[in-house]
């Protein structure tokens, strides 16, 4: 794969920064997903909607190779970074993931003081530069700095959970990856927080790819620029209804299904 | 409030006073559950009491020392010895020669019988001791040192129940003074008779004794102990047949103040007892253990009064005890004892080897007791008491006279002395049969009774012995230290080497499947077959590495590869399981979160286990090695198997010694049949709890310094 040409991950080749061909999962002999084709705009935020199982985590997770953790799971199809499939067994999932970075539903730090908690993961991909500066940088640019910058000794567990999960991406932004997965980030806070999470998504997308897996409605329609929603098979095989613009899916879905999901007729 | 059934057909739930009696029911099953849990959790604490208990019970108590030497005795030989090899020294069993001796010579001392110096009062010039002056009142009133009250002793139901012991003992109250005097003793006290013949008619509730004609005429009344009082009691005994008429017998034997008190009491065999000192606690108890009421009556006093002539001088009118030590077996001139008097030979008369006169001053002016004695006095006794070649002995550790008094002191004891515990008694014993214990030591001859800590800083520090007072554990608790340390070292970082690879890296393989079910097997395997393996492997197979022969440091005497290496790696084996099974579990309880933002952010595996996962899971891994090293630690059978030495007093000094453990050393006590290895190896039991106590609290420390996680 080719190094990022700028380190805002933008490319001049394509305006997609990611694009899953025909993917399907299985998770053993369960078909969780099948036949999913996304194109990821590249600057853009990206929300995954869908019914509860409809697979949003599943395609979510397909894009950094997360699934290559569950033992059971298996991926078909492509998933394209830079023209090039990231399940081609030439590609290192480390690589993928470190470019892909991924917060998770529920604020999950490390055991380890807030300045430790985005050292690490520079440190374990080889940061030469100066440390504390990328700490700095990192927590301003996940608008935590101002909270944390007199007790960064202090436990990444002792912040709320709306400050935790601003941690998260601040580590997660912090080793430079180009995407950043979202999967339902700010479904275990209080609305407050919740906003601030959305304020910095719409700072970051100037910088970073967003996908964001949400089952908030009103969340999606704030904040995502396109909207994939997903819904099952009565198999509960999940795939994907329909893509577009999220003013689109929101206000003139071509599809039935969407609209009933969309105006609460459904799920 | 009352529950109802909104809009529900009646009866789809309890309702009302239904409802409530329901809720009852409910709450009875929970306490029944909380008074279960309850009782599981007093029973376990009261287990655990009990054993704590038991084995404190056996560690502290009462035990009979027995000197195998009376240290009386040794002190009694020597002062006597010196005195009967100091030169000018005329000794004699006949007091009226040492009188006459010492009468006619200006430079001449002596001692003997008081009454002797009565009937000799123009010529001789009895010196008072310490100031105190040589009177019949000082003497009775013990302020004399070298006076002793005299005593007969019988029992309550001997004198109520046999009238001939009853008038007998009255007839000698009554000529007691007369006798006394005529024997050469101090006459008792007005006092003293009146109180003897006070306590006669308390107890036979009579005013005067029985005519002798009404005494039964075959009856034998039986005299034995002292033979101080002996002569009293015969003239007594003579006097009583003569002139009361008894047609029976009266027989007066010796033996000794002891032997008297024992036959009285024990045997009963006599029905008089001539004492020269009053009965002790062990003496009373030994009395009352055997229902027997001892009553004492004071006789008369004995006095021995040192001499000189009426033609001396230059002594003053006493003499202090040091003076009168110095004369008796050190000084060769009387200028020697005190620089103005003068530059003359010391003649000294003193009563011979056999007399109890020379017994009693040896031990009222030289002590009776070996802490009396002074370094010199202590030196000498040790080094006349031992062989030749175990003096060497001692001289080659370090010379006898360069050690300290303090450690003369304890050579005399342990090597002339030789005190053996011969019986030992628990802590609720000593507690509450306090008197038959006393009595039981009382028994044994030249034994005293001492309340014992089994469990000392000695006993820890001592190595193995096979005298359970001189043996200590310090080897056992080196071979364990060192046993467990090997085990530890081999199962901790295999162990968790093992778990990381079957949690984190396994592929669930028939062999991992394999590999997973064996180590569970393998826990569950009974220790001893452990100890089988290390016999067949490291003791017989691996014996040259084991043994150390092969790196060329072995020990000949460990060559056959019973050493602390064979028991380590067994035991390092054994728990090697156990800390696989806990360290898996720690580290499967590593949330699934944790390891997923360390790979999102684009660690590798081995960055994930390392930075995340080992550290979160090891306070769970250190459970399990906390649970795992006790185990080790007090393991007992694969050790046997394995080899631990029976008998072993050099601390071992390395992975390729010999050695012995502390549940290897329990066992072989415990096993002994002697009450004293069982005292301590509840001693052990305690310091082997307290041991796994403190490992367990360091270990539990440390884990909670790491576990103090952010
Ligand atoms: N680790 C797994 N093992 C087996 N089935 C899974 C696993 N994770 C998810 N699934 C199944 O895959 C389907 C999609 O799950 P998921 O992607 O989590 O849905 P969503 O995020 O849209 O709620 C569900 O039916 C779920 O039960
Ligand atoms: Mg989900």
């Amino acid at each position: 794969m080719a190094a990022n040409p700028s380190p805002n991950g933008a490319s001049a080749d394509s305006k997609y920064a990611i694009e899953a061909r025909n993917l399907n999962v299985f998770y053993g002999g369960f078909h969780a997903v099948k036949d999913i084709n996304l194109k990821i705009e590249r600057q853009k935020i990206t929300a995954l909607i869908g019914p509860s199982g409809c697979g949003k985590s599943t395609v979510l997770r397909a894009f950094n190779r997360m699934n290559d953790l569950i033992p059971v799971a298996r991926t078909e199809g492509e998933v394209l970074f830079h023209g090039k499939n990231i399940y081609d067994p030439d590609v290192d999932a480390v690589e993928v993931r470190r470019r892909v970075g991924m917060v998770f539903q529920k604020p999950n730090p490390f055991p380890k003081s807030i300045y430790e908690n985005i050292a690490w993961g520079a440190r374990i991909n080889g940061f030469k530069g100066n440390m504390d500066d990328l700490v700095e940088e990192a927590l301003r640019g996940a608008a935590l700095w101002d909270e944390v910058k007199d007790k960064l000794k202090e436990s990444g567990y002792s912040l709320s959970g709306g400050q935790q999960q601003r941690l998260c991406i601040a580590r997660a932004i912090a080793v430079k990856p180009e995407i950043i997965l979202m999967d339902e980030p700010a479904s275990a806070l209080d609305p407050i927080a919740t906003l601030r999470i959305e304020e910095l998504m719409k700072d970051l997308v100037k910088n970073y790819t967003i996908i964001i897996v949400t089952h908030n409605m009103q969340q999606a329609a704030r904040v995502s620029d396109y909207t994939a929603f997903f819904t099952v098979t009565p198999e509960r095989t999940g795939y994907l209804e329909e893509f577009g613009p999220t003013k689109e899916i929101f206000t003139n879905p071509k599809s039935k299904i969407t609209e009933d999901y969309i105006t609460g007729r459904f799920g | 409030m009352a529950v109802t059934n909104q809009g529900m057909p009646p009866g789809t739930f309890p309702e009302g006073d239904q409802y409530l009696d329901f809720v009852r029911r409910r709450r009875r099953v929970g306490t029944f559950f909380r008074t279960l849990f309850f009782l599981a959790t007093v029973l376990g604490i009261v287990i655990l009491a009990t054993l704590l208990l038991d084995v404190t019970n056996d560690t502290f108590g009462y035990v009979a020392v027995q000197n195998q030497v009376d240290p009386e005795t040794v002190i009694d030989r020597y002062y006597k010895e010196r005195m009967l090899s100091m030169p000018r020294t005329v000794t004699s069993e006949d007091d009226v020669v040492l009188a006459e001796g010492v009468a006619v010579r200006a430079n001449a001392i002596g001692f003997f019988g008081y009454a002797y110096y009565q009937e000799r009062t123009d010529t001789l010039r009895a010196l008072a001791l310490d100031g105190v002056e040589p009177t019949a009142e000082n003497a009775a009133s013990g302020q004399y040192f070298l006076a002793r009250p005299l005593y007969i002793y019988t029992s309550e139901r001997l004198l109520r129940q046999r009238p001939e012991v009853a008038a007998f003992v009255d007839f000698f109250l009554q000529n007691a003074a007369e006798v006394a005097q005529e024997a050469g003793y101090i006459t008792p006290g007005e006092q003293d008779l009146a109180e003897g013949r006070r306590l006669w008619q308390e107890t036979t509730g009579l005013t005067a004794s029985p005519a002798a004609n009404t005494l039964p005429a075959d009856s034998v009344i039986r005299a034995a102990g002292s033979s101080t009082v002996q002569p009293i009691t015969a003239r007594v005994a003579e006097r009583f047949k003569a002139e009361t008429g008894f047609a029976g017998e009266v027989v007066v034997e010796g033996g000794g103040t002891l032997a008297g008190f024992r036959r009285l009491c024990r045997d009963q065999d006599i029905q008089i007892a001539n004492a020269s000192r009053a009965m002790e606690r062990p003496d009373v108890n030994t009395c009352r253990g055997n229902k027997v009421e001892p009553l004492a009556f004071d006789i008369g006093t004995d006095a021995i009064s040192v001499v000189v002539s009426q033609q001396n001088d230059f002594l003053p009118a006493g003499l202090t005890r040091e003076q009168l030590r110095k004369i008796f077996i050190e000084a060769e001139r009387w200028s020697d004892v005190d620089p103005s008097w003068p530059n003359k030979p010391i003649l000294r008369f003193i009563p011979g080897a056999d007399s109890g006169t020379l017994d009693y001053f040896v031990s009222q002016v030289y002590g009776d007791s070996l802490d009396d004695l002074p370094r010199e006095d202590l030196l000498a006794i040790l080094e006349t008491n031992i062989s030749a070649g175990r003096l060497r002995a001692l001289n080659a550790e370090r010379p006898v006279e360069e050690r300290s008094t303090e450690e003369i002191y304890d050579l005399v004891i342990a090597e002339v002395i030789k005190p053996r515990v011969v019986e030992s008694w628990s802590f609720t014993e000593s507690l509450f049969r306090r008197a038959e214990i006393e009595a039981a030591v009382a028994e044994i001859p030249n034994a005293s009774m001492e309340f014992r800590r089994w469990l000392t800083w000695e006993f820890i520090r001592s190595p193995q012995s096979s005298v359970p007072t001189l043996a200590g554990i310090r080897t056992a608790i080196f071979g364990s230290l060192w046993v467990t340390l090997i085990a530890f070292l081999v199962a901790v970082p295999l162990g968790v080497a093992a778990a990381t690879y079957l949690e984190e890296y396994s592929k669930g393989t028939r062999l991992d499947g394999i590999i997973e079910t064996n180590i569970n097997n393998l826990a569950g395997v009974p220790s001893i077959i452990y100890g089988m393996l290390g016999l067949a492997v490291f003791v017989r197979f691996f014996g040259q590495i084991t043994s150390g022969l092969a790196f060329g440091i072995g020990d000949p005497s460990t060559a056959n590869g019973r050493t602390i290496l064979s028991a380590g790696l067994t035991l390092g084996l054994l728990i090697l399981p156990l800390v696989i099974i806990n360290a898996r579990e720690a580290i499967r309880a590593v949330p699934r979160a944790l390891r997923e933002a360390a790979y999102g952010l684009g660690a590798t595996k081995w960055q994930t286990v390392r930075s995340h996962v080992l550290p979160y899971a090891l306070p769970g891994i250190l459970t399990g090695v906390i649970l795992s090293v006790s185990r080790a630690f007090g393991e007992t059978a694969p050790l046997i198997v394995v080899g631990v030495s029976t008998f072993i007093v050099i601390d071992p000094s390395g992975p390729f010694s010999k050695f012995t453990t502390l549940p290897a050393q329990i066992y072989q006590w415990v096993s002994r049949p002697q009450e004293e290895f069982q005292r301590i190896a509840a001693a052990a039991i305690l310091v082997l709890l307290t041991l796994l106590l403190l490992v367990n609290a360091t270990a539990i420390y440390l884990r909670n310094r790491f576990s103090r996680r952010y």
